[in-house]
């Protein structure tokens, strides 16, 4: 069979457009989800989830957000109901469902390989849940028709699936999940397998359509910047524990372990190895730290991030100054990342590209910091 | 030049096999439209010895007898097989070595054992319980035995090579197990069960030595009738049955093709 050559994206255009008629036939029955105690294992020895407590809000965008095999695919699997907890309950807008079946859970997926019936032409899968559900023929071409319009589908309808790109059938799977009008929507890295153009465009329009249906969505991703462009919260797992939750910037800019720290990104991690109320010391030397940092602990880590150092010039008074001798630059267009040498530890820094002399490898430069810019971290 | 003298052979080879495979069947497809009972030499085109096989009522019940014991056998192999081939899918990640041995065995066994021990089995039970009477419903049960591996091995891999989320996204989809049936492994699994339809189909007209063994006195196949009556001489009428079968199971090989191809897509 001749596999045609896959047909251009569907243009994109704001669905938060207030000139479009805004629809108000689409869902807006959102559902809280709490999890308590939740515990899987398989196996003998291989713990997925470690007891895991939650909250997650009605209509709230909220990631699952961890390294593979933290344990967040079984937890958004637990939540469709496609594996049962061994301990703990499920409760979703209120009601114990841990042991409904998916089938009768007002909870749709969407899946990381699409999962669309092959058998099925595009609008057949869209209508494939409200068919299942018994709904008429009419009240199905309606909604089909309905969603193909909030999603932009255009005359992907009509296509076998075969026929579509890998952006498209995101896009329907997507559509025949938000068609059934779930209390919640799981998504399971949906955009994984994209290129990276695609997947910054559907990363806006995911959220964007989250937020004009006020659904709640629960994402899974391992990509901690997808995670804080889209998130309105963000817990981030490890070994079947919630290590932290909270907003992108919280989890970002104080991450409350080193685990956090480095998934969020940051190389910047020294050990502490002995603190008093407002310094510690660490290879870097002793630093001047906020009151506000002090901590009960001796031990952990110091987090500095590489956007707030500032490299040469003035040192503003009560800043901390450090020296040391540039070993690599890497020019990144709007920005440029330093990795200095001080006391035989690497420091990286990132400068905004301001037309500014560049320093050379080699060079011995002068980098200063905030007090309150500097954050214990637990170890 | 060396390259070349290979290359003549192996092309030599292969019209070689050629001609010993299906010469033999364009000799008896030709005869079977000969105007003389001569099998050495062609004297006319005729269809004499296929109206004389319509007058032959030994050969009509023959006939009914293959195509009943075909059709009947098939269709109950495609639901015993399709049933064992989902389970094997289902419990596919289990250790089941030995289980699917025994569910392959029936393929490479001699068809010759594997019908005297059908047939002692059948004529012991026959034998206490009066039951099993050799006719067509043994023959049917031992068509079904041999043809379910095939079956089973076909929906089998056609599971295997689906991707194992469309089973989740369909119970994600409101789809009770019943529905699911319905709705998602029936269409799935159609070209498949198409296919083995007519695979089995194929080889139960096709068998002789496992019918041989498990026929009674009434249930005699077109493959039986012509055993026995070859032992008079080769007749142009066998040569016209021949060119039948040949042409039957050619339209059920390639269905069968067509359909297990358009179930890859």
């Amino acid at each position: 069979m001749t596999n045609p050559m896959p047909a251009p994206e569907v243009e994109y255009s704001d669905p938060l457009d207030d000139t479009r008629e805004r629809d108000d036939a689409m869902p807006r029955e959102a559902s809280s989800i709490e999890l308590k105690g939740l515990r899987k294992q398989f196996g003998k020895d291989m713990v997925a989830l470690d007891g895991v407590d939650l909250t997650i809000e009605a209509g709230e965008f909220f990631t699952l957000l961890g390294p593979s095999g933290c344990g967040k695919t079984t937890l958004l699997r637990i939540l469709a109901g496609l594996e049962d907890p061994d301990d703990g309950k499920l409760l979703i807008g209120g009601k114990d469902v841990t042991d409904i079946p998916p089938h009768r859970r007002s909870v749709n997926t969407v899946f990381q390989s699409y999962a669309l019936f092959p058998h099925l032409s595009v609008r057949d899968n869209l209508a494939f849940g409200l068919r299942m559900r018994g709904e008429s023929v009419a009240e199905r071409q309606r909604k089909v028709a309905e969603v193909a319009e909030f999603i932009q589908l255009g005359s992907l309808v009509e296509r076998r699936v075969d026929q579509l790109s890998g952006g498209q059938r995101q896009r329907i799977a997507l559509a025949r999940a938000l068609v059934c009008e779930p209390n919640v929507l799981l998504l399971d890295e949906p955009l994984s397998a994209l290129d990276a153009g695609l997947r910054g465009q559907l990363q806006v329009e995911l959220q964007r359509i989250q937020k004009r249906l006020g659904m709640t969505f629960v994402f899974v991703t391992h990509d901690q910047d997808e995670a804080m462009v889209m998130s309105d919260r963000i817990a981030v797992l490890d070994s079947g524990i919630i290590q932290q939750v909270g907003t992108p910037s919280e989890v970002y800019e104080h991450p409350v372990n080193a685990f956090v720290a480095r998934f969020m990104g940051h190389d910047n991690l020294f050990a502490i190895q002995r603190s008093a109320d407002n310094w510690v010391d660490t290879d870097l030397g002793r630093l001047q730290l906020d009151a506000a940092q002090q901590r009960a602990e001796q031990q952990g880590w110091l987090l500095i991030r590489p956007e707030t150092l500032e490299l040469g010039g003035e040192v503003p008074p009560g800043y901390n100054r450090l020296e040391g001798i540039v070993k690599e630059r890497l020019y990144r267009g709007s920005r440029i990342e330093y990795r200095l040498e001080i006391n035989g530890v690497n420091l990286m820094v990132v400068t905004s590209n301001l037309g500014q002399r560049l320093h050379a490898v080699g060079d011995k430069v002068t980098v200063s910091v905030c007090p309150e810019d500097l954050v214990r971290v637990a170890a | 030049m060396k390259k070349r003298t290979l290359q003549r052979g192996l092309s030599t080879f292969w019209w070689v096999t050629i001609v010993f495979l299906y010469l033999p069947l364009l000799v008896v497809m030709l005869f079977s439209f000969n105007a003389s009972n001569s099998a050495a030499n062609f004297t006319g085109f005729s269809l004499r010895w296929y109206e004389r096989l319509l007058g032959n009522e030994q050969i009509i019940s023959a006939f009914w007898n293959s195509l009943v014991l075909a059709i009947v056998s098939s269709v109950m192999a495609l639901v015993i097989g399709c049933l064992i081939g989902y389970g094997m899918y289902r419990h596919r990640h289990r250790k089941l070595g030995w289980l699917i041995v025994l569910i392959y065995l029936p393929i490479v066994l001699p068809d010759i054992v594997f019908g005297i021990s059908e047939m002692a089995f059948f004529v012991s039970i026959h034998r206490h319980t009066g039951l099993l009477q050799p006719g067509l419903g043994t023959m049917i049960i031992a068509h079904v035995t041999f043809q379910i591996p095939f079956v089973a091995l076909i929906v089998y891999s056609r599971l295997v090579g689906l991707d194992a989320t469309l089973f989740e996204a369909a119970k994600d989809l409101y789809a009770t197990p019943f529905k699911r049936a319905v709705h998602f492994l029936m269409p799935t699994l159609k070209p498949a069960l198409i296919s083995a339809f007519f695979l089995s189909f194929t080889l139960s007209i096709d068998d002789f030595v496992i019918s041989f063994f498990t026929a009674g006195p009434e249930s005699a196949t077109l493959p039986i009738y012509i055993w026995g009556a070859i032992k008079k001489g080769v007749s142009p009428e066998i040569n016209a049955i021949a060119t039948l079968m040949i042409g039957a199971v050619a339209i059920a090989a390639v269905l069968s093709l067509m359909f297990n191809r358009k179930g890859r897509y």
